[in-house]
Formats: structure tokens, C-alpha cells, sequence
């Protein structure tokens, strides 16, 4: 499993670095990295290899009480770099103990951050080591290279450095199973990340034997366990996550936020974590504003069975869980024999753990349900499904101007004005000014630079002449600048109103109708009966077992396609035609095949549901592992555009 | 030519033997005069540098011998290369295990000299070196320790990235000997010193100098074994003490009997110590038992990690353990399976029956014979014995039903790599076991370093072994010492290269930028398939904008991130500027990092991009960094100002939201002096001043700011509702709901009243939502507590379903009320 594969190389890693810094250490390590480290290594691991503490790089507090010093940044970073320098060299001037730094850049060193140590000067007295950490292990078919910053990045700042790394990462994985035999993509930044990978493995057979590198990648074939990787540009489909995901996870992480498979919640909602039970003899009050973190993965049960489903049956199954635990408790007294009593208490620790689960999960969907019945969240909603389903935005705008009267937050707003622009291919120029002026009156004029940066990213925009009629469907010369809802929406059949939420056939009970567009495309690749079943409007159950037929990439949705915005690609990778037929012989074909979904910008939890979904349906011909920049949702969107300061005095 | 015997030169040595094997001779002219001399020898058999002892007198001949230089020869006295050394006077000089030549001066400066082409980096040890000098080095296969006449030591771990590092201070004294302990074998897994001061010794590390607290001092040598257990004493009397590397137990003690300290105390493998005299050698083993070798000349010890070197004019000899499975075989009278295998051997060959019978005789332990006699052939320096041994295994192996026989084609070919390289011409004369150590890749290293290419190739081509680096060396000298013209050299360097994997033609084109051709550098540049490596090379010829587009290929963007740092440091702005705005991720990644710290860069570069709104906005984010109100209202002013000129409508737009913002501040600013103690209105949005205003209870106010702003009727009367209600002012909301209309309908004061909780003032609004269907009314009465109104409404509706269902809710008078208006409504029967 690459999950696997790459939590126990990570830790190897680290851990091997931290081992050559000979004895107790402190370790500093910037914000960036903190969460993500968490995802594979304990603190009390870290101890084991000599970390004395750990502190934050933003919070410069590192002190002298050890003699060793270790940080952990991201060589990308120049920023954090320069922070790095000044902490040595303050920590040099200030404290009498001769210490030792040593810096672990993530995932690389760069020329960049050599110039910025020797420009402080420090490059002669530090160690330096590099910690190749790309894909982090979020679930065992989710990989992510965590990058919080990816979205803005690409598509405000048009920096492309997250592709790099993407690159970096898929390379890791095609060193280990070999090429992926094709790659096909949708959007201008997945093209490039996808020529990006076309050139890396030229230059790796240029490499090839000679010492750089590892024997490992020599004479590199296609793989035989691998069908593809499909690359998804997040701009393809900048629509789906400006909507209000509708899975338990996606409203967990709308509502809370969840960071690195954690969600930090206010212990007034799910208790305090339970503590060792000499400390704490009196349950104490919760206190307001405390919040506990919970974790969020596979290995809470309760979870996985919730995480991916319609929030409308979360209750429904929590109350059969609580049901089944409470016949399950209360066998205890049926228990006759002693042998179904030893039965029983051995069962016990995974019933309290059950049971735990079950409280935090009931809390926080008691909390998610209350929020869900507000009447604003009725209206926000009402706006979004109006939007996705293709009404006359115009009907909304009243709604909107009453919600930003209302003084909702500014991002929940700014999402409804982004759907509609990217629904509908911008806001008529009157309109858009309009609202322009009582956000900005609303929220405060630095939302100026909001509105820019919305514009930059081509989130926000004025329905210009030339994009009134942006409906590219099938002249196709040149590919759409901007994605065609409204073409797509019928064409493939992004809403369906009658889909079950309790018992989803289609990927589109994550948003309760609307299925999401990057994944619809990801169905055009691998399930093409269905979706042409479902565009002949035939009843979406109806094809679904009919095997997938091999035509390959995007065959047979060529022109639909092409109203998505960007470059439509489909790459094969050939090797060696008689080593590809020997090893066949010699391994056999493989039953299963792995498909490698890599989401460039981010993916929703609604997406990662869906793509689930499918892989359900799939299963056990494929099996898809979900690659990605990070997770996002649309508040994160908007933060990347949201203009933190204000002309508000500072506290 | 007769078998050499293989007992020759065997000499029993307390319980084992040793032994000292020819590997070449006439080595140095006779004219070398080698006691004048320093030698030293890289590891695992590599090059002997030669540097004239400067403690000893010269002999004025001619000009040339009284320059000093360094002489590198192979073993087999081949000279390599000569480096003229007109440098302060040198201290100490050593070799790392990668064949670099390391020459320390007095004044702290080291040179690694690497290749042997006598290409050099040099790097200052600092730390004192330079006023106190630097009195002896001693080196390890990758770092060095310098010892300073102040007695400090300092340490070097890696030359790639040479850090020197002070160990402890160390106590004061005469420094009669020392020696290192290389990391691989201390606790502390970096280097440590023994430094024998005045009648002790000490340990030093990097953070304290322990005393070993020893009485018989001062030593002469000190040396500390090859897998660093024990440590070699010699006291001033010439006793030579072998002790455990903790000091506390003594395993042996040896009486040179000699006044003359040796000139030199080395190990030889972990078992025995040599002490050498001019041209005299003595080899101690445990427990004090000695042998005695006498030579014409003066004889010079390269110690290995098995074994040492010796070297005199005329022979190289490998003097060394002999190893248990050799001993097995060979030993006199030896009647070891492996040794009868070999027998058989010879049997076999005389056609003699007791071939067969030998083997029956060892049939059970057959197998490990075999592998004895493989491991034995290793050992062996002669290919007559490495034959007979590989035969015996080979006929041993062939009665054997089941047999690996991987170990035994990689003796062969491991064989045949050593004898090629052990011929006098190449002059490696490793043993196994260093081969083992060096590595085929580092063989192949030090062949392309004698420039033995071909051989090179073949032993890369035999082994597997990836041959592009011998073929980028290859065209690098080729680069250098090619008289032709640019094209010609190229032709032939690419012609010959085609087609090979792996070849770097950057580091190629390196060196012949290094040699002043650039224009061939270029050429040689285009063929290099990796974009990214031609960058560094590129901005070093001035290629500034073909690296930057190179870079920009790549997609790496920390390589056009360090290209655009270059760049900007050594261009005027304005030819920066025109480079980039033609590279849209070369200009995105300037903004970005502008963004970090750089303002104003960001402001030149929007302003010679005549993109005014990006301008104005870094103002506009300046402005909001700015604490001082005054110069905040300054910024503001210049960033509408940048807009002035555009008839753009959103620029417009734009323009007058910036001065909206100034004018609100100005507004704010009176607000707070008029109203509050402090600054409580700066800052505020707009909603928000308004709503603060009306919450404080200063309607009048927020009417006024409300004209002045031009905010929506809509939003003024949300703002109104929501600042009421929190403020619980029902006074003032009973008189709204006197008005006749409101522009947000009333349904949202039902809403935000009833949601603060009173009941009775939300009921008021319930008859003005007319526009709403009954159903919902009556829900809103029954929100109310008002059972009986919510009855009237449905009764007005004659919905007597309704009715029924409200009449279950009802308690008291009310149900008695309902049941009169379902009796109304029911047809009278």
C-alpha cells in the first residue's frame, strides 16, 4: 500500500536525521509542518530519539537548555529560512552554551535558502540535512502533500512551485511501481504538471545509471499494477467546493475545520478529553472556549462508517449504533456461562471505545444539526442549490443582500457571489458593483484587495461581451477559458434531483443533487457506460454493472470535455515494448489495477466521497488511490482571498 | 615460471602467522633519496605522495631538487603527478579514502587536492590556527585533526562541507605523541583524541579532556588500533605496551631494546604492532612475542586496515595476517578438508586414483571446504595459487549434487578486477579485502583518476557498473588538453558520447568554460538533457537570460527563484524589469517574493508594468499596516490618486471606494471625538459604524452617516432591527411597527424579536405580514404562545383540520374558545 509505504518512509526518515544529531535535543519546527508531521510520527516517539521539546518557529521562543538545536522548515520557504538564521544567531549572542544546529529542510534544499543562510552567514556553522517528505498518508487511499498554501499559490499568485513538488511526489510513486502507463488531465496546470512528469522521467533515463540515481529507478518500465493517473486542475471545477458540502465530514470540516485529520472542537460540544482518572476526581463544568481535538480517521470505526454519507442519515445510523451497543451492554446479563462472561469483558475496552466515539459523534452532529436548521443556513443553501441547478441567479440576489445585512460572515457571502460568477460565467458588470459596494460597506474597505484578489483568481468576475456567451461547446478551436456550467450541467448530468441520500446511485447524494464536476470527469475516464447511460437519461442504476469497456483516456467525451475550462490531455507512456511483454509473462496480469486521482489545488471531503463512491462501484477490478495538494473547502478558498488586516486599530 | 611457495615469507607470531607478500619492485629510482622524505599513502593501496622532510638537510645539488614539491606515485613507482608546493611551510599532509591528497600549512590553510590532477579547494581550520600555527595533523578517512602548538586541537568531519570544530580545551604540557580515534569506533560518534601530555594521557572529545591518569610518561607513540579497541604505547624506554582502549587493562608489553625511539609505531591489522627504525622493522604480536626484519634502505610503513604497506626504493611489500582459511589450507602438515581438496587436486592432475579418494574422505565437510578454498583464492596475491585454489572448489563443487555457486563466479570476477588492477602499470595493489571496502565504484574512481579509461570502461562493462562518469571524465580532459578547434572537439566528444545513458555533458562543459572555452561550453551546454543542470553553468558565462528561460523549462521554481536573485542583484532595475515581463512565471515569482518584504520593489515593478490597480493596492495594504491615522489618510490618498487618470469603470469604481474609505476615517475620527472616550468608531466598517451607533442609542447619527455614505434603504433598516433588538429597545421597535411599510418587510422583525424573546412585541408584527400564507401566520401565533390568535387565523381560513390540531395544543379558556369556532365553521346538522 502507498499509504503505508510512505508514513513508514517518512518516519524512517526523520527519525534517522534525528538520530544523527547525538543526543538530547530541542526540536523547532514551523506551523506548516507541525500538523503534517503529526500525521505519522507520535511526540513520544520523538522523545524516544532525544527531542527534550518541541516549539513552535513562529513563536521564537527557542531557549538554551539544550545544547542541540534542531529545525524543521520547508527549503521552499525563504522566509522561514531567514526566521531560522535569526533564531541561531540569537540564540548565539544570548546564551553562554555552545550549541549545535542542525536544519532539516522539507522536502529539499534549495538554492534559495543556501543564499539566504550564507547571506546571515551561518552556512559554515550549521548542519544541514535534507528531509524528502512529499506525499503525507491522510487515509490509506488519500495522499497529500498538505500544502496549505497550494491554492493560492497556483491560482492567485500563479506560482507554480506546488506543481514541482507534485511532480516530485508522483515520481516517487512511479519509482516504485513504474510508470503510470497513461496519464490524462484536465486544465492548464495539470498539462503542465503532467509535461512536468513527461520531462522528469526523460531526465531520469538520462540519469539513468549513472550515480545519481538509486538503482531502484533503473530501466523503469510501465507498470503492470497501475491503469492510470488522472490529473484534475483544481480550476477546471472552481464551483463544486464554493458549495456547502453536504457529507458528515464536509459539514464536520465547513463547520469546525478539520486540519491534518484533526478537528479542534469547543469542549462545551463534545466534553473533555478523557483524562487520567487520579487527576481529574470531580467531573468538572467544561469550560467555554476550550477545545479538545479530536481525531478524525479510519481508526475511529463510528467514523468511517459516517464520514462519507449524506448528513440527513447521520442521525439514523448513530441511533442504530447506539441501539446495537445497548443490546450489546446489555447481554452482560444474559451472560450465563462463565465463558460468555469472560466473552463480554473481553469485548469490553472496544465497547468503551465504541461508546466514546458514539457521545463525541452524537454531540457533534446535535451541534452540526442546530446549525443546519438556522435560518441562514436555509438561505445559503437555498441560494447554492438554486445556483448549481442553473435558475436565474438574478432571483437570488435579494437573498444575498439580505444575508449581507445580516452581517453573515463575509466568506459565506463571498461564496454565493463566486458560485454564481463561476456558475454563470461571471456577474453582470451592475450587479457585480453593486454587490461590490455593500460588501465592502459591510465588511470594510480593505475588501477591496478581496475583491481583487477574487478577480485575480478568476473566482469573481464581470460578465464581459466576449464571456456573455462563453458557451465554447462544440467549436472547440480553442479551449474554454472558463468552465461551461451550463453545458455540462445537461451534458453530464450534474444535477438529479431524485438521488437517494440514504441509498446514493449516483455521486451526486453528496451535495444532495449536484454532482460534483472534477469528479464526473473523473467518471468519463473510468466508468464510460454509465456515464453515457446517463446522459441518454437512462435510469443511472441500470448500467452500472456492465463492465467498463477499454477505451481509453478521454475517448468518447472529446467535445463535452472541451466546455471544461483548459487543456484536455491524454499521454501514454511507452516503454520498452519486449520488457513490458516479459515482465507481463512473468508476473501475470494483475487483477486489480490501481488508479492514481491526483487533485492539483485541492479536494473537498464531497469529493473524496465521491471518488470513494466510485471506487466501491469499481471494486475489485480498481482500486483508486486520491492524490492531492491539500484539502480544501470554500471558506479555505476565500481565506486565500480574504483581506486579513483592517482599519481597525489593532488590539 | 615455478610456483612461488605459498608458506614463503610466513612468520610465526605468537600463535599466528604472518606474512609479507612482494607486490612490486624497483619502485623508486635509485637517485630518490627516500629517507629524506615524508611518505604517506592514500587507503586501500592508493597513491604515495612524497614530500622532502624539512628536518633533514639538503644536499645542495641544483634548483631543482631544493624546490619543494610533492611527488604522487603509484605503488609500483609510477609517477602520477608533482605539486609545486611554494607555499608557508607545511604540517601535515594525509589522504582521505577517496584518494584526496590533504596538505595542511602552518598557517591553519588546507588544501584537498582531488583527482590527482592536482585540481584543488582550500579551506582555513580558523579558530586560532592562524596566530598560534599549527604544529601536526593526523587524518581519517574523512576528516582531519590539526594539532595546534597552544596544544588545541581542532577537528574537520567532511570536507564536501568542511566545518573545523575546537575540541576541549586541553591541559597545558609538553605534547610528546598523539593520535585519533575515528568517529566510526568512539561512543560519542565523532572524533577523539589521545594526546599523551607529560607523563599521561588524555581523551578529548568536543566537550571535556579526560585524564587517563597514567605514571609512565611521556610516551613516544601513540597509536590506536584499526577497529579501535586497543591502543599502542611506547615509553621513553622503549617499551611498546599494547592496553584496552579504556586504559584498564594491559594486554602486552615489548621491549625494543632500542634508545632510538622507532621513527614510526603503526598497527598492522588489530593483532600487532610494527615498530620501524630506519631499516628496521619490528612486528610485535600479543604477549610480547616479535619478529625482526632488516632492509638495505630506508623503509617507509603505510598503514591499511589489514595490514601495512611497506615501501623502500626497491620493493612494495603488503605485510599482513595471515588469515585463518589460508592458514587452513597451507599450513604445514595441515590436514583440513580444505587442504586435502586442494591435494586432490594435484592427484587429479597425475591421473592418480587417490583423487577420488581424498574426496570421499571429506565428503561430509565438502561444502565448507569449497568455500575455504574460494575465500583462501582471495587472499592470494599470485594468480598460479589463486588458479590452484579456484580448481580445487571448482572440483570440489562438481561432486557436490547441490551447490550455490554464486560465491564462487564472484571470486573469480572479483579476482580479475584485482589482477587488472594490480599490474604494475596501474600500480593498485589492494588486498581483497580493501576491494571489498573501496567498492567497484570506487575502483573504477581511482582508475579514471589515473586516467585509465579504457580499463576503466572494461571493469565498469564487466561488472555492470554505470560507465558514465568515466566517459564525462574522459571528454573533460579531452576538453583540456585538446589543441583543436572548438567544432572539432565538440564533433568528437558528442560523436564518441552518443547515445551512452547518464552522460552530464554539463560538467563537461564545465570544464571547458573552466579552461576558457566558453564558446564550446555553450555547444557542449544544448546537449545536456537536463535543463535544470545548465543554469548554474549558464549564469557563471553571463548567459543570464538563456539560464532564466532554462530555468524557467525546468518548472523547478526554487532554480528560477535563485536565477531571479542573481539577476536582480546584478541588473539595473529596469533591464531586470524588461526580463521578466515577458516571463510570466519569472514576474509572478518576483511578485511573490516582493510580497515577503520588498514593497517597494513591488511598486517599481507595477509601475513600470503600468498596472495601476495592483500599484494602488500595495498602498492600500501599506495604508492598512499604517498605525498613525495621518499617514494612513496619506496612503489612501496616493493610492486613489494612482487611479486618476483611468476612465475604466471598475478602475473608477475603485478609485471612489479608496476615497470612500478615507472619507468613513475622517468621519470615524469625529465620531469618536464627539461620542466616545476613546477610539471606538476608527476603523469600523460601515454597517458596523452604523449599527454601533444605533445600538449607543444616537439614531440621529447613524441617519446622518447613512445619507453621507448612500446606504441602501434595505440594508439601514436590517441594521436598524438587528441594533435594536440587541440593544432591547422596544420602545423605539413598537414605534417602527406604527409605520406602514418597511422595506424588508416585517416578518424579519417577527423573526429577530421572537428570537431576543419577547413574545408579545413579536405577536405585534404578525398581522403585518400579510403577504405570507395563512399556515405560516398561524405557525408565527402559535411561536407566540397566542393559540387563540393562531385559532382566529385559521378560523378566517375556515380550516377546521387546523383548528382540530391547534385545539390538542390549547389548554385552559382557549380550548373552549377553539371548539366554539369548529362549531361555527361545522355545518349545522
Amino acid at each position: 500500500m502507498d499509504a503505508d509505504h510512505v508514513r513508514d518512509k517518512a518516519r524512517r526518515d526523520l527519525l534517522g536525521l534525528l538520530e544523527g544529531v547525538r543526543g538530547k535535543k530541542n526540536l523547532v519546527i514551523s506551523q506548516d509542518l507541525a500538523g503534517p508531521v503529526g500525521l505519522f510520527i507520535k511526540f513520544s516517539v520523538l522523545q524516544e530519539y532525544g527531542v527534550d521539546r518541541v516549539f513552535l518557529l513562529e513563536n521564537a521562543n527557542i531557549d538554551s537548555s539544550q545544547r542541540h538545536v534542531v529545525f524543521l522548515v520547508r527549503g521552499e520557504k525563504a522566509q522561514h529560512v531567514g526566521i531560522v538564521a535569526e533564531q541561531i544567531k540569537r540564540l548565539r549572542n544570548s546564551s553562554n552554551v555552545e550549541h549545535e544546529f542542525s536544519i532539516f529542510f522539507a522536502p529539499r534544499r534549495t538554492l534559495v535558502s543556501n543564499a539566504v543562510m550564507e547571506e546571515a552567514g551561518i552556512t559554515g556553522d550549521v548542519n544541514v540535512a535534507e528531509f524528502p517528505l512529499y506525499f503525507m498518508p491522510l487515509e490509506q487511499d488519500v495522499l497529500s502533500l498538505e500544502l496549505n498554501d497550494a491554492f493560492s499559490d497556483l491560482y492567485l499568485h500563479k506560482d507554480p512551485g506546488c506543481i514541482f513538488l507534485a511532480a516530485k511526489a508522483l515520481m516517487e510513486i512511479q519509482q516504485r511501481h513504474g510508470y503510470f502507463p497513461r496519464i490524462v488531465g484536465k486544465g492548464d496546470n495539470a498539462r503542465r504538471l503532467a509535461d512536468m512528469l513527461l520531462r522528469m522521467r526523460k531526465e531520469l533515463d538520462a540519469e539513468e545509471s549513472s550515480g545519481l540515481a538509486g538503482p531502484s529507478s533503473r530501466g523503469l518500465l510501465p507498470s503492470a499494477d497501475t491503469e492510470n493517473l488522472i490529473i484534475i486542475d483544481r480550476d477546471v471545477d472552481f464551483g463544486t467546493p464554493l458549495l456547502t458540502q453536504l457529507t458528515y465530514e464536509g459539514l464536520i470540516d465547513e463547520y469546525v475545520g478539520i486540519k491534518h485529520n484533526q478537528a479542534d472542537v469547543d469542549t462545551s460540544i463534545v466534553g473533555q478529553a478523557p483524562q487520567s482518572q487520579e487527576s481529574s476526581k470531580a467531573p468538572q463544568p467544561p469550560k467555554p472556549g476550550l477545545k479538545r481535538k479530536i481525531q478524525l480517521d479510519a481508526s475511529d470505526q463510528l467514523f468511517s462508517q459516517l464520514r462519507d454519507t449524506n448528513f440527513a442519515i447521520v442521525g439514523d445510523i448513530l441511533n442504530k449504533v447506539a441501539r446495537r451497543l445497548e443490546t450489546e451492554y446489555e447481554s452482560r446479563h444474559t451472560a450465563k456461562t462463565t465463558g460468555e462472561l469472560r466473552e463480554f469483558v473481553n469485548r469490553l475496552p472496544t465497547y468503551q471505545l465504541e461508546h466514546q466515539s458514539l457521545r463525541i459523534h452524537t454531540n457533534l452532529a446535535e451541534e452540526i444539526m442546530r446549525l443546519t436548521r438556522s435560518e441562514t443556513f436555509r438561505k445559503l443553501l437555498e441560494v447554492q442549490q438554486n445556483d448549481a441547478a442553473g435558475a436565474d441567479p438574478t432571483y437570488q440576489h435579494e437573498t444575498i443582500e439580505e444575508l449581507i445585512a445580516r452581517d453573515v460572515p463575509i466568506k459565506n457571502v463571498l461564496r454565493l457571489l463566486c458560485l454564481e460568477s463561476c456558475m454563470s460565467g461571471g456577474l453582470r458588470p451592475r450587479d457585480l458593483e453593486n454587490f461590490k459596494r455593500q460588501v465592502i460597506q459591510a465588511y470594510g474597505h480593505q475588501h477591496l484587495l478581496t475583491f481583487w484578489a477574487l478577480e485575480k483568481m478568476e473566482l469573481l468576475q464581470p460578465r464581459s461581451s466576449a464571456t456573455t456567451m462563453l458557451l465554447p461547446t462544440t467549436s472547440g478551436a480553442h479551449a474554454g477559458t472558463k468552465t461551461n456550467y451550463g453545458y455540462l450541467r445537461k451534458n453530464l448530468r450534474l444535477v438529479i434531483e431524485e438521488v437517494s441520500e440514504k441509498d446514493p446511485n449516483d455521486i451526486s447524494y453528496v451535495y444532495s443533487g449536484f454532482a460534483p464536476l472534477s469528479v464526473r470527469l473523473v467518471q468519463c475516464v473510468l466508468q464510460k457506460p454509465y456515464m453515457l447511460s446517463l446522459i441518454k437519461g437512462g435510469s443511472p442504476a441500470a448500467s452500472m454493472n456492465a463492465a467498463s469497456t477499454a477505451s481509453p483516456g478521454w475517448l468518447g467525451f472529446e467535445d463535452v470535455v472541451k466546455s471544461a475550462r483548459g487543456s484536455t490531455f491524454s499521454v501514454v507512456q511507452k516503454g520498452d515494448d519486449k520488457a513490458v511483454r516479459a515482465r507481463q509473462t512473468l508476473s501475470g496480469s494483475h487483477a486489480t489495477k490501481t488508479v492514481y486521482v491526483f487533485f492539483l489545488g485541492g479536494i473537498t471531503f464531497t469529493e473524496i466521497a465521491a471518488l470513494r463512491f466510485i471506487a466501491a462501484q469499481e471494486a475489485p477490478r480498481r482500486k483508486i488511490v486520491i492524490c492531492t495538494t491539500g484539502i480544501i473547502s470554500g471558506d479555505r478558498i476565500m481565506e486565500a482571498a480574504v483581506e486579513k488586516d483592517s482599519f481597525a486599530p489593532a488590539e | 615460471m615455478a610456483p612461488s611457495n605459498p608458506l614463503a615469507n610466513w612468520d610465526k607470531l605468537g600463535d599466528s602467522f604472518y606474512r609479507r607478500v612482494s607486490v612490486y619492485d624497483a619502485i623508486f629510482d635509485e637517485d630518490v633519496e627516500l629517507e629524506n622524505y615524508l611518505v604517506t599513502g592514500a587507503p586501500y593501496g592508493g597513491a604515495i605522495a612524497l614530500y622532502r622532510d624539512e628536518s633533514k638537510p639538503v644536499r645542495f645539488r641544483d634548483t631543482q631538487t631544493s624546490r619543494s614539491s610533492i611527488d604522487i606515485y603509484s605503488c609500483s613507482g609510477k609517477p602520477i603527478n608533482r605539486i609545486h608546493w611554494e607555499q608557508s611551510s607545511l604540517r601535515g599532509i594525509g589522504w582521505s579514502d577517496k584518494e584526496e591528497l590533504l596538505v595542511v600549512t602552518e598557517d591553519g590553510t588546507v588544501r584537498r587536492y582531488f583527482g590527482l590532477d592536482g585540481e584543488f579547494t582550500s579551506f582555513s581550520l580558523g579558530n586560532g590556527a592562524e596566530e598560534y600555527g599549527v604544529r601536526a595533523c593526523q587524518f581519517w578517512a574523512s576528516g582531519l585533526v590539526a594539532l595546534l602548538s597552544n596544544n588545541q586541537l581542532i577537528a574537520v568531519s567532511k570536507y564536501d562541507e568542511p566545518r573545523p570544530k575546537l575540541l576541549a580545551p586541553c591541559p597545558e604540557g609538553e605534547v610528546s605523541s598523539w593520535s585519533l580515534i575515528p568517529p566510526a569506533h568512539t561512543l560519542s560518534r565523532s572524533v577523539e583524541v589521545l594526546l599523551a601530555v607529560d607523563k599521561t594521557v588524555y581523551l578529548v572529545d568536543s566537550t571535556e579532556a579526560e585524564d587517563k591518569i597514567l605514571q609512565d610518561g611521556p610516551f613516544k607513540h601513540v597509536s590506536v588500533s584499526p577497529s579501535g579497541r586497543f591502543v599502542a604505547l611506547l615509553t621513553g624506554e622503549g617499551k611498546l605496551w599494547v592496553v584496552s582502549n579504556d586504559f584498564q587493562n594491559k594486554f602486552s608489553e615489548y621491549d625494543s631494546k632500542s634508545r632510538v625511539p622507532p621513527s614510526s609505531v603503526n598497527w598492522c591489522g588489530d593483532d600487532a604492532v610494527i615498530l620501524a627504525w630506519e631499516d628496521e622493522i619490528h612486528l610485535v604480536g600479543p604477549n610480547g612475542s616479535a619478529s625482526k626484519y632488516y632492509y638495505d634502505g630506508r623503509v617507509h610503513v603505510i598503514p591499511e586496515f589489514d595490514g601495512v604497506r611497506l615501501v623502500t626504493n626497491d620493493t612494495c611489500e603488503f605485510l599482513h595476517k595471515v588469515t585463518d582459511v589460508t592458514e587452513e589450507i597451507f599450513r604445514l602438515g595441515s590436514s583440513s578438508p580444505a587442504s586435502i581438496l586442494l591435494d586432490s587436486v594435484e592427484q587429479l592432475e597425475k591421473k592418480s586414483p587417490k583423487a577420488d579418494e581424498n574426496i570421499q574422505r571429506i565428503r561430509s565437510s565438502l561444502p565448507s571446504a569449497v568455500d575455504t578454498c574460494i575465500k583462501a583464492a582471495g587472499y592470494e596475491f599470485d594468480s598460479y595459487w589463486q588458479k590452484r585454489l579456484l580448481k580445487a572448489a571448482s572440483f570440489g563443487k562438481s561432486v557436490l549434487e547441490l551447490y550455490n555457486s554464486d560465491d564462487f563466479v564472484e571470486m573469480t570476477e572479483k579476482l580479475r578486477v584485482l589482477a587488472a588492477a594490480r599490474d604494475y602499470k596501474v600500480g593498485l595493489p589492494g588486498s581483497y579485502e580493501q576491494y571489498l571496502r573501496l567498492t567497484p565504484e570506487g575502483l573504477i574512481e581511482r582508475l579514471i583518476n589515473r586516467h585509465e579509461y579504457l580499463l576503466a570502461i572494461r571493469v565498469s562493462e564487466y561488472l555492470q557498473i554505470p560507465a558514465d562518469r568515466i566517459y564525462v571524465h574522459w571528454a573533460s580532459q579531452k576538453v583540456k588538453v585538446s589543441a583543436v578547434d572548438d567544432e572539432a572537439v565538440c564533433k568528437l566528444i558528442v560523436q564518441r558520447l552518443d547515445g551512452k545513458p547518464g552522460i552530464s555533458f554539463e560538467v563537461i562543459a564545465q570544464a571547458a568554460y573552466d579552461e576558457g572555452r566558453s564558446h564550446l561550453a555553450t555547444q557542449l551546454l544544448n546537449h545536456e538533457p537536463r535543463a535544470g543542470k545548465q543554469v548554474p553553468l549558464l549564469l557563471n558565462m553571463e548567459e543570464d537570460e538563456l539560464a532564466l528561460d532554462k530555468a524557467i523549462e525546468s518548472g523547478d521554481d526554487d532554480l528560477v527563484n535563485y536565477v531571479l536573485l542573481h539577476l536582480k542583484s546584478k541588473l539595473p532595475l529596469a533591464s531586470f524589469f524588461r526580463m521578466i515581463n515577458t516571463r510570466p512565471m519569472a514576474s509572478a515569482l518576483v511578485e511573490t517574493a516582493a510580497r515577503d518584504g520588498d514593497m517597494e520593489l513591488l511598486k517599481d515593478l507595477f509601475y513600470q508594468d503600468d498596472r495601476p490597480i495592483e500599484g494602488s493596492n500595495v498602498l492600500l495594504s501599506e495604508a492598512l499596516q499604517e498605525p498613525d491615522l495621518q499617514r494612513r489618510t496619506e496612503k489612501l490618498h496616493l493610492a486613489a490618486r494612482l487611479l486618476s487618470d483611468s476612465k475604466d469603470a471598475t478602475v473608477v469604481l475603485h478609485q471612489k471606494l479608496i476615497s470612500e474609505a478615507s472619507q468613513l476615517l475622517k468621519t470615524q475620527e469625529s465620531l469618536d471625538k464627539d461620542l466616545a472616550d476613546g477610539p471606538e468608531y476608527l476603523g469600523l466598517s460601515l454597517n458596523e459604524t452604523i449599527y454601533r451607533l444605533i445600538r449607543a442609542g444616537y439614531g440621529k447619527r447613524a441617519h446622518k452617516v447613512q445619507g453621507e455614505f448612500k446606504i441602501p434603504e434595505k440594508t439601514y433598516w436590517w441594521l436598524r432591527l438587528r441594533a435594536l433588538v440587541a440593544k432591547r429597545d422596544w420602545g423605539e421597535l413598537e414605534d417602527l411597527a406604527k409605520a406602514k411599510k418597511s422595506p424588508i418587510g416585517w416578518e424579519p422583525f417577527y423573526n429577530e424579536i421572537l428570537g431576543a424573546g419577547n413574545t408579545k412585541l413579536a405577536s405585534m408584527f404578525v398581522p403585518k405580514c400579510t403577504n405570507l400564507p395563512v399556515a405560516d401566520r398561524i405557525e408565527m401565533w402559535v411561536k407566540c404562545g397566542m393559540i387563540v390568535k393562531a385559532a382566529e387565523e385559521a378560523h378566517k381560513a375556515k380550516d377546521v383540520n387546523t383548528l382540530e390540531t391547534l385545539q390538542t395544543r390549547a389548554s385552559g379558556p382557549a380550548v373552549s374558545e377553539i371548539e366554539r369556532m369548529i362549531n361555527q365553521l361545522r355545518p349545522r346538522k
